[in-house]
């Protein structure tokens, strides 16, 4: 391999990506917006919950506990149920997420020390909101529960006399890398994963399968050039550009969205380097796999989304059935999201994330391997 | 010429435009089986592999207390089939390095003297950490381990005043989808995002690819207006999209049980308005691109954007900020989701979703006018 003729290539790459007025702007500031548009957007903070109440008993007792259900802002008063024997209409209206029904005689039993069942009807169509609401419903509840409890045994230990007070469990719960649980904290890496793959992997697949449709690639292999010269040629200025959009895209996410950069950022690039390994490799698979751009465009969308949406970056790897376990054991945005949360957030080293790197140079030099052969032979 | 001879030529001319579009993409079987396979195979990855349920999460228990009490503890979380002890570490301090390493994400440490606290009538505390650097699992498995923890609490309380049922409990009833399932809630969403995208890519590239072959002086030879060429280039595809909905959808139904408790007939429209938009902005998209490599990056970018993250496909769209909210106004992939979402689950009708149905139907037009428009201003 001569370097005068890899130069020459990736000069020739360079240029034509340059020349395109539209290409560059959408290589480069593309990627920005997303990443903007993406930070504000990705929150699974649910932080309002609309809660109907309909008090069927109206009495100081009940009236405390409507109160106190929407005091910590967890719930968002919409006003009285309009129809307190059809509650379900508030949901299906979407006028509200939950619909409470304090019954006829609360204050009345409480008093007796009968048990009271409080009806919490929850919208469960968002799963993720159901459970929330749910479980938040059900912990105001059993916080009240417990109090009256409290009470209650107090009162009956200083009836008969006895010393020790009332015991309680306190759970202190602490969230370790990402306390306030902020989502862009977590989200903006696989965003970055995300972003990097779309550019990289399509720009490389597009470029090769258009000199095809073009015929300018037979032209080129009547130069003395080499199928490897030719292809790193070809791949080096999306290796660039994917760095390049790297530095924009953590410059961006810790400036605006107070993303902390606590490891190496040495980890960091080591890792993107391998990573961009998979990327343009998988689009000079892609590319020998096609014969037009748009044939490259729809297999590398339909091995790109699967890759991303399995990713980790929006729902835990581990959730997955098992039968879907081997695309995540070899989805390389899978690791590089393990490596940039685990860089960023963690300070984690080489070390902790020996498996991740070694996984993404297997697949890198697997699939860089296995397109230079495929476009040998297509070519031969 | 009158108003009938008018239409006639108009149609026999969209029709002509049409006709030899469809006969390209039936010369091209590998783009029209990728087009037809692509949506259910992902369909069927996603919808099983996206999941906010969380099971048999890895946890580590630092015992430092060794007493029935504290066994006790650890039992409620494993019970279920929420945790699985991973790991005894000694030391609190070790949690840090299995967070990095990934062997756990979340840890119970329970403090020496815990039983002694607890016997003695006074608070005592356990720790609960949580990995926050994923952050859908950290949320649930947060909230899964603090409510098994204050379940806990509550029997031994309940333990001390002789097994007393609790004065106040909650009756939680889920509707729509009591079971809380994911792919309930996904598999609209999904639907939404998987034709969305591929309407798009389908057009993106059909004139980008005619002007970078240089075909387009040939056709604008001919007397075929702007709106004719668009109207042709549309309805091939969107028969396409329509076959590939009633696949989509006919297996959501039968693979993940999707219910269809509304009106077939408002389902088919609103596809058929929302398909008619995709494609028409792969058209817009094409014709100012300019060539294929830009299309398809806008294409891929514009649909898969809003396809994702405004549509409220899985981050519901009021919680992002006005900018946002107003940006997801425009694509049409949010009022698709909820329309979808309404018929499907809730069964409502045109008086609950006309607002939907007024998105879709203005950005269809508006699409189709500036595909029309776009393409003139090439034409000069």
């Amino acid at each position: 391999m001569t370097r005068a003729g890899l130069g020459a290539v990736v000069r020739k790459e360079l240029r034509q990506i340059g020349r395109d007025r539209r290409l560059l702007p959408m290589l480069i500031f593309a990627p920005l917006v997303q990443l903007m548009v993406f930070g504000h957007a990705v929150s699974f903070d649910i932080d309002n919950v609309d809660v109907a109440v309909c008090d069927l008993d109206d009495s100081a007792a009940s009236r405390t506990l409507a109160r106190r259900l929407v005091a910590d802002g967890t719930f968002q008063p919409v006003g009285p149920l309009p129809d307190c024997t059809r509650p379900e209409q508030a949901l299906l209206d979407g006028r509200a997420d939950v619909a409470v029904l304090f019954p006829a005689g609360l204050e009345r039993d409480l008093a007796a020390g009968r048990p009271v069942e409080v009806q919490v009807l929850v919208d469960g169509t968002n799963p993720t909101i159901g459970r929330f609401a749910s479980v938040a419903a059900q912990a105001f509840l059993d916080a009240r529960a417990a109090e009256l409890q409290r009470e209650r045994l107090a009162g009956l230990r200083s009836a008969q006399g006895f010393e020790r007070p009332v015991p309680t469990l306190t759970v202190q719960s602490r969230l370790f890398y990402n306390p306030r649980m902020q989502s862009a904290i977590f989200m903006v890496p696989g965003v970055a994963a995300m972003l990097l793959l779309l550019i990289t992997t399509v720009g490389t697949a597009m470029g090769i399968a258009r000199e095809r449709e073009l015929g300018t690639l037979e032209q080129v292999m009547v130069t003395p050039l080499r199928p490897a010269e030719l292809i790193l040629g070809k791949v080096a200025p999306f290796v660039l550009v994917g760095l390049l959009d790297v530095v924009v895209a953590l410059v961006v996410s810790s400036w605006m969205f107070d993303v902390p950069i606590r490891g190496s950022l040495l980890v960091v690039f080591a890792g993107t380097l391998l990573y961009l390994l998979s990327t343009v490799g998988l689009g000079l698979f892609i590319s020998t796999v096609s014969s037009s751009q748009q044939q490259a465009f729809m297999v590398g969308f339909f091995v790109m989304m699967p890759a991303i949406l399995l990713s980790g970056f929006m729902t835990p790897v581990e959730n997955m059935p098992d039968w879907l376990q081997p695309i995540a054991w070899v989805n390389p945005v899978r690791y590089y999201v393990e490596v940039l949360r685990g860089a960023l957030l963690k300070a984690a080293g080489f070390r902790d994330l020996g498996l991740q790197f070694g996984a993404l140079a297997a697949f890198g030099t697997t699939i860089l391997a296995a397109s230079i052969v495929r476009f040998r032979k297509r070519l031969a | 010429m009158s108003a009938p001879g008018r239409l006639r030529r108009f149609a026999i001319r969209t029709g002509a435009v049409a006709a030899k579009e469809a006969t390209h993409a039936v010369r091209d079987p590998r783009t029209l089986y990728l087009a037809l396979g692509m949506p259910v195979v992902l369909l069927v990855i996603f919808g099983f592999g996206i999941s906010f349920d969380v099971e048999d999460v890895p946890i580590a228990v630092v015992d430092q207390d060794r007493t029935p009490d504290s066994r006790a503890l650890e039992r409620s979380l494993t019970t279920g089939h929420e945790f699985v002890v991973a790991a005894r570490p000694d030391d609190p301090a070790e949690v840090d390095r299995l967070f990095r390493e990934r062997t756990v994400s979340a840890a119970l440490v329970v403090p020496r003297g815990f039983a002694r606290e607890w016997a003695a009538g006074r608070r005592a505390p356990v720790q609960l950490l949580v990995d926050g650097s994923d952050g859908v699992g950290a949320q649930s498995v947060l909230g899964n381990a603090s409510a098994a923890l204050r379940a806990e609490g509550r029997r031994r309380l309940a333990a001390e005043t002789g097994g007393a049922a609790a004065p106040l409990a909650a009756e939680v009833r889920l509707l729509f989808n009591p079971a809380l399932r994911s792919a309930v809630f996904f598999v609209p969403g999904l639907i939404a995002y998987i034709l969305y995208i591929v309407g798009v890519l389908l057009t993106a590239l059909t004139i980008a690819r005619e002007q970078e072959r240089g075909n387009l002086e040939q056709l604008f030879a001919t007397p075929v207006g702007r709106l004719e060429v668009m109207l042709g280039k549309l309805l091939p595809y969107l028969a396409l999209g329509l076959l590939q909905a009633l696949l989509v959808l006919a297996f959501g139904m039968a693979v993940f049980e999707m219910p269809l408790r509304g009106s077939l007939g408002v389902l088919g429209l609103g596809t058929l308005l929302f398909l008619a938009g995709a494609l028409a902005q792969g058209l817009f998209i094409s014709s100012v691109a300019g060539s294929q490599q830009v299309a398809t990056q806008a294409g891929a970018l514009s649909s898969l954007l809003p396809g994702v993250l405004l549509s409220g496909f899985v981050f519901p769209v009021e919680n992002m900020p006005l900018l946002l909210r107003a940006l997801a106004s425009v694509f049409p992939a949010r009022y698709y989701v909820d329309l979808l979402r309404g018929v499907m689950l809730r069964g409502n009708g045109f008086d609950a979703l006309w607002g939907d149905f007024l998105g879709l139907g203005v950005f269809c037009l508006a699409a189709v006018a500036l595909a029309t428009l776009g393409f003139r201003r090439r034409l000069a």
